[in-house]
């Protein structure tokens, strides 16, 4: 009997469980000063990754790091003297079956290059510990660099570019504080 | 008729000494340039006084620059701009690099075209001493023209670098 009265609602619940579930971002997830980017492309720039490699890149604890299966790379967020953030594209269909495709009959390839994803550049600058300046370069999702970089920022990276903060609502009419006369 | 024949074969005959002589007279001042003498070479970030050079290129030039120069192993240590203990090293060249012309091109352009959306980047490259003074300047040219992103217009530039290395040191 109970179970009946209970069926509708934990119908209803679910359905808008689902409805919800499309509006959370599934390949990002923030917390204060904390970020993480699954499907992060490491482009070039960090010791020990091959060029191109695709991982995780956890912004947490004071440092920035970037795995890849057993491969680690950390940099410590107070070593980074530059963050930038930019926007890119590139092919949807990549790597070396994009590649071949190029060769596919009636420009077919040609067509599909036109099919392209939009991305964000992730772009820093970091010093080791001799003093080495080393640059490394990322793309990840759309719409995750700049989380990113204020994640990196509250751990004690420093930008040449601070983040513009979103829009604020226009500031109401002071009211009068003296009576009418 | 013999005569012809005869004729034929020694202006061949005259027109291929000519190019040996040429071969190896090109070939006698290559080896004649003296090659710079360094144990260590420092490598600068990359300027960009004249043109407006997005901070992905700027990196992925220096990066790639210090990869390529690397690989040629013409050196004992490579060291990165700020790296305190270049200085102390004996025999240290520094590798300044300025860009003067940048043409961000189109990935998707290239493969749609074929002939268009080609990237070009351009830079000088100076060798000094620890004084300043320069030993060897060239101006390179890093070029994506058909497969691959706009970035990679800058290992090609890091693979001419070295050739410059592997020529002159």
């Amino acid at each position: 009997m109970i179970l009946r009265r209970a069926l509708p609602i934990l119908l209803a619940a679910g359905a808008v469980l689902i409805g919800v579930g499309p509006l959370a971002s599934p390949s990002f997830a923030q917390d204060q000063g904390t970020s993480t980017v699954p499907g992060t492309k490491q482009v070039i720039g960090l010791a020990g990754m091959k060029h191109n490699a695709t991982g995780t890149l956890t912004i947490a604890n004071g440092n920035l790091e970037f795995t890849k299966g057993k491969k680690k790379a950390d940099v410590p967020a107070t070593s980074i003297t530059e963050v930038l953030t930019g926007a890119d594209t590139q092919r949807t269909i990549g790597g070396t079956i994009g590649t071949l495709t190029m060769f596919a009959p009636y420009g077919s390839g040609r067509f599909l290059s036109l099919f392209r994803t939009k991305i964000d550049t992730f772009s820093i600058t970091y010093v080791d510990t001799a003093g080495g300046v080393h640059g490394a370069v990322f793309s990840m999702p759309e719409g995750t660099a700049t989380p990113a970089k204020i994640a990196l920022l509250a751990q004690g990276a420093k930008t040449s570019v601070p983040v513009e903060p979103g829009p604020t609502p226009p500031p109401s009419a002071p009211k009068p504080q003296g009576r009418k006369p | 008729m013999n005569l012809k024949k005869t004729s034929y074969f020694s202006s061949l005959a005259f027109v291929g000494v000519v190019l040996v002589f040429a071969a190896s007279s090109g070939s006698a001042q290559q080896t004649m340039q003296p090659k710079i003498k360094a144990s260590s070479i420092q490598i600068l970030m990359v300027g960009s006084n004249e043109v407006t050079l997005p901070l992905p290129f700027q990196l992925s030039l220096y990066e790639n620059m210090i990869e390529q120069v690397e690989k040629t192993k013409k050196f004992e240590h490579v060291y990165r701009d700020g790296d305190h203990a270049a200085m102390d090293a004996p025999d240290l060249v520094i590798l300044h690099s300025n860009v003067y012309g940048f043409k961000q091109g189109s990935e998707e352009k290239r493969q749609v075209l074929t002939v268009a959306g080609a990237t070009q980047i351009k830079v000088h490259c100076q060798f000094t001493d620890k004084s300043g003074k320069s030993e060897l300047e060239q101006d390179v040219t890093g070029n994506v023209r058909f497969l691959g992103g706009n970035l990679r217009a800058t290992l090609d530039f890091g693979k001419k670098v070295a050739q410059v290395v592997v020529q002159n040191f």
